[in-house]
Formats: C-alpha cells, structure tokens, sequence
C-alpha cells in the first residue's frame, strides 16, 4: 500500500534508512515484516498479523490487499540471511509455515534410478517386475501412449499421469492374466 | 488504544500528511485528540456532483482492533445522498463493514467515501427517503443535494436555490422555526409545500 517512495523520518524506532526498506514492510501493520509470510498472490505480511487477519472474523479468507482467496497453507515463509527465527516467541500463533523443498527433478540423471514410479508399483508384487520396467522406461521420456497428446504440460502433471496410465495397464495386464 | 493500532495510524498519519491529495486540498485529516483514536476528516465535494465545492467534516473513531476492523467513520456535516443518512450522518459503505480489508488506510476510506459522493448506490440504501427520490425524480435530487451542500457545506449558490429559500421562508411564517426540519420536510416532499406541512404537524 505505502507507495515507493515513501520515506519514514528519522525519528522512527526502525532504521527505515531509505525508501526500498518500505517494499519490506507488512501490510498489515506497515512495520518491517516479523516472521515474513508472502501470499500466492505476492503481498508480504508478518505471519502474527495476517494470522490474526485470518481468525480475526470467521470466514474472511481473503488478502487484505488484493482480496485473492488465501489459505493457512499456502503462505511461504521467507527466511533472509542471518534470520535467528527459531528465538521468537511465537507461542500465541501457530508456528509459521513451514517451507516445502522439492527436489530438482534433473538431479536424477540418466542413471537406473527411475524413482517413485518403481517402487510404488512393487508394492503390488514382485511377478510383474519385467514388464514394469517395459512400461516405465518410455513412460519417463514421454514417447508412450496417451502422455503423447499432453505436450508441453509441466513436469509434475505429466509424473502424476504417467502414474495413473501405467496402474491402468498394470490392471490391464492382470486382467489379461487372470482371464 | 493497542500498540499496532497506534503505530499503524501514525504512520497512516504520515503518509496522508505528504500525499498528494493533501497537497491539493483534496482531503484533510487532524487528530481531534493527542491519542490519536478519535479524528477528524474533511473531503471536498467532487467536481460534476451536486457535492462541489463543499467541504465535508468527517468523524472517525479508530477501534481498539484497527487495523483488523474498519474505522467507524460517519459525515458531521449534513448531507443529501442515498448512501448517508440524512439524519444521522451514518455511511453505508461497503468497505467500512464486511469489505474491510488491513491494507486500507484512512487515506483510502477518504478517498472512497469521495468516490460514493460521485456514484451513489440507490439500490443499497442508508437514507430510503434519498433513494426514492434519486432514482424517481433526479433532478429534483440533485437540486435538493446541491441546495444542502449550499446550505450545510459551504458550496456556491445557484440559481434554484432562491425558489427554495422562498418555500423555506413560508413554511417559516406558518410558524415551523426549527430550520432543519423544514429543509429535511420539503426535502423529502420533493419540495411540495403542502405535502411538507403535513409532514411536519405532529
């Protein structure tokens, strides 16, 4: 909300010292961010006070800024350097939300490592293993079957489709067995 | 008043203090009180409305769980539009209820309360008598705003305002002293004298 440059005086408690500390101040309480959150719609707030937006009236789920639905789960913390955010005291509110890591899906390299797709489907039994691998090998590549016609979708729906198509062929081919 | 609350609004205070609306005389706001909690607000009345040229005194109160919950703001200044009682100056205004969002700030709510002096919404009411007669007979109800902001909110004179001084002035030797309720009777009557008449004998 506070415009660009708008420089604090002096006088203030922060050493606001120039006006780019304003982009880090919370919109709820116009200080620098404590415990900094960011929405998914991109808006900075101290995770106490857009905790206390949250539960303040039931049901006003949406951001104080740009009213976008928000969600307890979907806010990221942002962590800077030298932060020593494990001393607050932050015993009035849930904790901040944690950060979700993924790991960088190029890491896996070429490699036989062919991940969770693999170990999932042993679950079901070690008989079929030499067909698994048939199927899973192209399936990672995206050459096989239906995952063709998806094109450029992003890496994770593709995983989750590669998922679903090759349990539908492993009940395919149990089926044709047992038939 | 709580620390965040306090905090937020001198900040607040600061940021409507520079601004360029200020600047251009466009709002004003001053602390009634040192504490801050209690403040007074002035907007001018948009151009193109019958508002123009008025100056218009806000209350506003800053609850103890600003900035979570709307300031309670409402016109000290009289004024004739179907969104503010005619009476009590109450607002009905969406952003000072359940549309409150933390990131607004008193300089927003000025600007907002300006921007419903320029696009009043008959269909969601505060003074109904207003409302009627804004969407029944609008000239009338622009005569009647500009003649109360003449009156009330120091805006300039215009031509038809004579024709309703000299209604004023009738109902005054019929003997109705208590010149509020007269301009709020032939208000609501659309300016139909026998009709405000009535509407004032007990």
């Amino acid at each position: 909300m506070s415009s660009s440059d708008s420089t604090f005086e002096g006088s203030d408690k922060k050493e606001s010292d120039n006006s780019s500390a304003s982009n880090y101040e919370c919109n709820i309480c116009f200080d620098v961010a404590r415990d900094a959150v960011v929405s998914m719609c991109g808006h900075l707030f101290c995770w106490p006070c857009i905790h206390r937006w949250m539960t303040a009236r039931s049901g006003r789920m949406t951001c104080p800024v740009c009213k976008a639905d928000i969600n307890e789960d979907k806010f990221i913390p942002l962590y800077g350097r030298n932060t020593t955010d494990q001393q607050d005291p932050r015993k009035k509110v849930p904790p901040r939300p944690q950060g979700q890591r993924q790991e960088s899906e190029n890491t896996n390299g070429g490699g036989f490592n062919l991940g969770e797709n693999f170990s999932m489907s042993f679950g079901i039994g070690a008989f079929p293993f030499g067909v698994f691998s048939t199927f899973n090998v192209p399936d990672r590549q995206g050459h096989y079957g239906h995952g063709h016609t998806h094109g450029p979708a992003p890496n994770q729906d593709e995983q989750f489709l590669s998922k679903v198509f090759l349990y539908v062929a492993v009940f395919f081919i149990f089926w044709l067995i047992l038939a | 008043m709580s620390n965040i609350a306090l905090t937020r609004i001198q900040r607040e205070f600061k940021e409507v203090i520079k601004s360029d609306e200020v600047k251009n005389c466009q709002i004003k706001l001053e602390p009634f009180e040192d504490n801050f909690t209690h403040l007074k607000g002035e907007i001018i009345g948009p151009p193109d409305t019958p508002y123009q040229g008025g100056k218009y005194t806000l209350d506003i109160v800053i609850p103890e769980t600003y900035p979570f919950n709307p300031p309670k703001v409402k016109f000290l200044t009289k004024i004739w539009h179907p969104n503010i009682s005619s009476q009590t100056g109450a607002i009905c205004l969406d952003i000072l209820k359940d549309q409150w969002a933390a990131a607004m700030t008193l300089r927003t709510v000025l600007l907002s309360l300006q921007a419903l002096m320029s696009a009043a919404e008959p269909d969601d009411p505060q003074d109904a008598v207003v409302a009627t007669q804004f969407k029944q007979h609008p000239e009338i109800f622009r005569s009647t705003a500009s003649f109360w902001a003449y009156v009330y909110a120091e805006a300039p004179r215009n031509e038809k305002m004579k024709e309703y001084e000299e209604k004023l002035k009738q109902l005054q030797e019929m003997g109705f002293h208590e010149k509020n309720s007269r301009i709020t009777a032939l208000s609501s009557k659309n300016w139909d004298l026998q009709a405000a008449m009535e509407f004032l004998l007990p």
